[in-house]
């Protein structure tokens, strides 16, 4: 019944999520005007049926701009959050496979990294390397890993010992066979879930190095440049902040929600401990 | 006790090594060492002879190693060089900009606490209730607010439509603080007063609590006496890990409120390329987060007699 | 446990009672001053008259003065001097005004102010080429000054912020963004750092009674924290807020503007050491691609005049003086293909061996409109073909030092003096000629200037030169600017100046 319920709220929440993908990768078709064309006899034009999130100062169209900054805003944290999941979880697994020299040379640079406040790290990388949004996404990639090379290196210690590795070891299968075959399965629904929630702090993330002018730059549309743009105008035409900030508010909203219900729904234990409490309340 | 704690502080020196070692090497990645930013400005060229005296003088003649140790002992006995735009002490600066950014970190995790212990064993204890419902909403809303979209929205309301709060740092340090401190507060609160509620559920269901409700003793006790330390062991170690998007968070704050911290020190050294601030600037930041992660785990170790009987493993 | 947080809460609740309720000492008028103006980005950190352009904060701030000042039509008015004499052509003679002192203590006098003139031509770096100082006699409040050659601009150049007069025996304390200096105005600073400057009243000030106890000038990085700052009353005053800004003090009768036209002039220089650059053709269509007019009217909000020229309207060899190339995007795209670029590949950018035709452009933010301005002319240039790369940084010096750009757009105040020959000097002929054009006809006239005495001949220079300048398509001018200051409307006694130079001043009250 309950999971019932879960599988319901699963679908509805990748919907939405596949929904902002699409809108993201059709943008180009979806805008109803040039989100680049200036036209000054239009700008700062309050939300109307012309426009219907209004126009920015230099009269370009703030609707068709929030939807040409979702290709940027979400498939750089997109693919940030896979290359970061899989770099993590490839030496994650391989650390906790083999063990050894390598498990330590790895994890010590894990914790090295996992020291700096990502932020932070990626402040000094704009300040070295300049900003731009490549040296962001590099920045966050670098502090972004360790996170998933933990989580796997453990799932797979666990793994390691158990029945079924064991059997598949007697029967002679190679060690990447058995990782992938067996191993990465069984441990592919936490991190998934891990990385899914990833997705919105990233978004964030790399919004705010915008925000600061050290990710994308102008004239680029971008959410958190655009915020920036239009914070000198947050009384007199807020439409400009309101706009992307409410895009990215949603997206982040959405995809957390989906990390959400995605655990809920794959962690046994929870649903375990739910029906207890369920049964509980009954008495 | 003391035993862990030294071993911990001897863990921590590779960590420290790594650490400064990175953020020397970071910076070297620029190009530019003190030298060429001395002389850029100079105007006309400058003799060969003259920029070798100069890198001699500055010990950058020496090997890329013997130049870490000795930036890293500089660190320790407060010399880090001059900023290259301001020409003041590096050292001096981080130290007088410090205090205003640890105290508006400080303040961000005593209100996140204030916020979410009561939510969240509110949430926990009227589970499925209006009061979870909307609690559990505003949880989410706070998550997905990015910090400088909130500060705005913060600002817009409360200073200039309201006029309650002033807008950048003023004098009244405790109602300047006010504005900087709910924004780092608010996703915080929000995530933390979801991971209290789940806390609370969880420790509402073990068995000492049964046995506590069977021999009558009052829900608002058990809450008080066992719930409450329970969830606050729970959440001291991410709380510590959560100070790392603090100070990231604090660059992006202070520069909107004006909070003259560390922080927005970082943000205007980066658009000026001030090499020796930001490498000081990482490698605090990164030492600072270390030491409270550690802090948190020794209090955390010394508070809950389970993991202090569970062994010295680390 | 409950009990504990109250507790918590009350404590806070004290201390936030405690910190803002600090009672001030009664009657004390204080004003504090918010301006986008002063920090170490503009070069114009600390008070040291001698470095850089900090000696604008000296004078804006109301702790140092000039021995002359301008008026509100640009003309020369004694100051610290009471009058001046022309000798001959080299020498000049300045009685200075009598019972001045410095908030040192030390009596203002002939011989102090030649100890700080003499300091002020060793160690900066635009002084000694204006003023051409050979020597200077002291005698009680007598100051005799020769000059290496001809030097017409004297009188006005020692009007120039870096020709405060300081006390050298006090010397200076501290050094960049902290210097703090003994001068003679109406306030002294009590402390000094890159980002705010603490001042006091100057209890003995020689031009009679102070009218405000304490200031506080303070610098802001971002136009929106100003405006908001000034709405909410966390200063009193402010200085460059941001044009689009302004819709919300005008009409208001809380707030008072103050606003004069200046010779502030956002202009761009080509860099004639790019390979792209040296075809005056291409020059001559980023020129003819920008679109002045609109970037004045909607983005500046009406609060900038097109300019043709470098000099604003007010002068005789103003913008009507001068011909410029203006907005023409066909003619743009005609002169484009005359030299080759057309978009072969149908991209929208003009193209050569499939290379689209890229510019770099450099500009910095502190001048709020600058960041602005690149995204227009982004966009008007695309139109014609050319793919524009902004680069907005605050530390555009360094690029524009080492030749990383192709265009470099920059502001400056081109008549600082009221008078033609510094925009020349320092622009064209002098250091900030970062894109390197060289014409040694424009050299010859510059010096030529630079010796002529009579101010009819000054006049038809100028238009002379800068009409080569525009021909050579070697720099070419967006607009000139108002300057303004936002005030609560109970602060009298600041006016905004041509000039830019006066901002604190003894008149200055908080009623």
């Amino acid at each position: 019944m309950r999971q019932n319920r879960r599988k319901k709220k699963l679908i509805f929440f990748s919907v939405l999520a596949g929904l902002l993908l699409a809108t993201a990768l059709f943008a180009g078709y979806l805008c109803p005007y040039d989100p680049y064309a200036q036209d000054l006899s239009l700008a700062q034009q309050p939300p109307g049926p012309e426009h219907l999130l209004g126009t920015d100062r230099y009269g370009r169209d703030l609707l068709s701009r929030v939807l040409a900054g979702s290709t940027v805003s979400i498939y750089a944290s997109l693919g940030l959050v896979a290359a970061v999941t899989a770099a993590g979880t490839a030496a994650g697994m391989a650390c906790g496979w083999r063990g050894g020299w390598l498990d330590a040379v790895v994890m010590r640079a894990a914790d090295l990294f996992l020291a700096f406040p990502s932020l932070v790290f990626a402040l000094a990388v704009a300040g070295v390397l300049g900003g731009g949004l490549p040296n962001a996404v590099l920045a966050l990639g670098a502090v972004g890993w360790p996170k998933f090379a933990r989580l796997a290196r453990g799932l797979t210690l666990a793994q390691k010992n158990s029945a079924y590795v064991m059997a598949s070891r007697m029967s002679g299968s190679g060690g990447w066979k058995i990782l992938i075959r067996h191993v990465l399965p069984n441990i592919a629904g936490p991190i998934l879930v891990t990385s899914v929630l990833e997705i919105g702090t990233m978004m964030m993330e790399l919004a705010g190095l915008s925000f600061l002018g050290l990710g994308v730059k102008p004239p680029a549309a971008e959410w958190g440049s655009m915020i920036s743009d239009g914070r000198s105008l947050l009384q007199i035409s807020p439409w400009m902040s309101l706009a992307p900030g409410a895009a990215i508010f949603l997206t982040v909203m959405i995809f957390n929600l989906l990390g959400d219900t995605l655990r809920d729904y794959l962690d046994p234990k929870e649903r375990e401990r739910n029906r207890q409490k369920k049964e509980e309340t009954k008495r | 006790m003391a035993n862990y704690i030294l071993k911990r502080l001897l863990q921590l020196i590779p960590l420290l090594a790594g650490i400064t070692f990175l953020s020397f090497a970071l910076m070297r990645l620029a190009g530019g060492d003190a030298v060429t930013y001395l002389y850029e400005n100079a105007g006309a060229a400058v003799p060969e002879e003259v920029i070798a005296a100069a890198r001699a003088e500055y010990g950058l003649d020496r090997p890329f190693l013997v130049q870490y140790l000795s930036w890293l002992s500089g660190m320790v006995t407060g010399d880090m060089g001059v900023s290259y735009v301001s020409g003041q002490d590096v050292f001096d600066t981080m130290v007088s900009k410090l205090p205003a950014t640890l105290l508006l970190t400080a303040s961000s995790l005593m209100t996140t606490l204030l916020l979410a212990l009561p939510l969240g064993i509110l949430a926990a204890v009227r589970r499925g209730s209006w009061a979870d419902r909307l609690i559990r909403f505003f949880g989410f809303a706070g998550n997905a607010m990015p910090n400088f979209f909130a500060a705005l929205v913060l600002m817009y309301f409360f200073s200039i439509r309201l006029g309650w709060l002033p807008v950048i740092t003023s004098e009244n340090l405790a109602a300047s603080l006010v504005l900087p401190t709910l924004t780092l507060a608010l996703s915080m609160a929000s995530k933390y007063t979801r991971q209290i509620r789940a806390t609370v559920l969880e420790e509402l269901n073990q068995d000492y609590v049964t046995g506590a409700r069977a021999r009558g003793v009052r829900e608002s006790v058990i809450i008080r006496k066992s719930v409450l330390k329970a969830s606050m062991l729970s959440i001291l170690p991410l709380l510590a890990l959560s100070v790392g998007s603090l100070l990231g968070g604090t660059a992006i704050v202070e520069t909107i409120f004006m909070w003259d911290g560390v922080g927005k020190m970082a943000v205007d050294a980066i658009t000026m390329r001030d090499y020796p601030l930001i490498q000081a600037y990482v490698a605090w930041m990164a030492v600072i987060y270390v030491g409270v992660n550690l802090l948190a785990d020794l209090a955390c170790r010394f508070l809950d007699p389970r993991i202090r009987a569970g062994g010295e493993e680390g | 446990m409950k009990k504990t947080w109250t507790g918590v809460l009350l404590a806070a609740a004290l201390a936030a009672a405690a910190s803002g309720g600090v009672i001030k000492a009664e009657e004390e008028t204080v004003f504090v001053y918010g301006t986008t103006g002063y920090s170490q980005e503009m070069g114009d950190a600390g008070l040291n008259p001698h470095e850089n352009y900090s000696g604008w904060s000296a004078v804006r701030y109301g702790v140092g003065e000039t021995l002359f000042r301008y008026s509100e039509s640009m003309e020369m008015e004694p100051w610290l001097a009471k009058s001046y004499e022309f000798l001959d052509e080299t020498t000049v003679e300045i009685t200075l005004r009598e019972g001045v002192t410095f908030s040192s203590g030390r009596a203002m006098d002939a011989q102090a102010v030649k100890e700080c003139l003499e300091h002020l031509v060793q160690t900066h770096d635009r002084a000694p080429y204006d003023l051409m100082i050979d020597s200077i006699e002291a005698q009680g409040l007598t100051l005799t000054i020769h000059t290496q050659e001809p030097c017409p601009a004297l009188i006005r150049y020692l009007g120039d912020p870096y020709g405060a007069i300081i006390d050298m025996e006090a010397g200076i304390q501290g050094e960049g963004g902290y210097a703090n200096v003994a001068g003679t105005g109406p306030f002294v600073a009590e402390s000094v750092t890159p980002t705010q400057i603490d001042l006091v009243k100057n209890e003995n000030y020689w031009g009679g009674e102070v009218k405000t106890d304490r200031v506080t000038v303070k610098s802001f990085a971002d136009g929106s924290a100003l405006t908001a700052a000034l709405q909410t009353g966390a200063i009193q005053g402010a200085y460059g807020v941001q044009y689009d800004n302004y819709a919300l003090f005008e009409g208001n009768p809380d707030y008072a503007i103050q606003s004069c036209a200046t010779s502030r002039c956002f202009f761009g220089q080509f860099n004639f050491d790019s390979p792209l650059m040296q075809d005056p053709n291409l020059r001559q269509a980023v020129e003819m691609g920008i679109d002045k007019e609109g970037f004045c009217a909607v983005i500046l909000e009406g609060r900038g005049v097109p300019a043709a020229g470098a000099f604003p309207d007010s002068f005789s060899y103003g913008n009507q003086a001068v011909t410029a190339a203006s907005y023409d995007p066909e003619g743009a795209k005609a002169l484009l293909e005359e030299s080759g670029w057309t978009d072969t590949d149908g991209d929208g950018y003009a193209d050569q061996d499939g290379e689209p035709l890229t510019i770099r452009w450099l500009t910095y933010p502190t001048r709020l409109e600058q960041p602005k301005l690149a995204e227009y002319a982004q966009s008007t240039l695309k139109d014609i073909g050319i793919k524009v790369e902004v680069n907005n940084t605050s530390d555009h010096m360094t690029y524009a030092q080492q030749g990383d750009f192709d265009v470099y757009v920059s502001s400056l105040t081109t008549a600082p003096t009221g008078d033609p020959e510094y925009f020349f000097t320092s622009t064209v002929t002098g250091p900030k000629n970062y894109g390197h054009h060289q014409n040694e006809e424009v050299t010859a006239l510059t010096e030529t200037l630079h010796q002529t005495f009579d101010d009819g001949k000054r006049e038809a220079l100028a238009v002379e030169l800068q009409q080569k300048l525009l021909d050579d398509h070697a720099y070419f001018f967006i607009s000139h600017l108002n300057m303004g200051i936002v005030t609560k409307a109970n602060v009298t006694g600041i006016r905004a100046y041509p000039c830019d130079y006066y901002e604190i001043t003894a008149d200055l009250a908080v009623e």
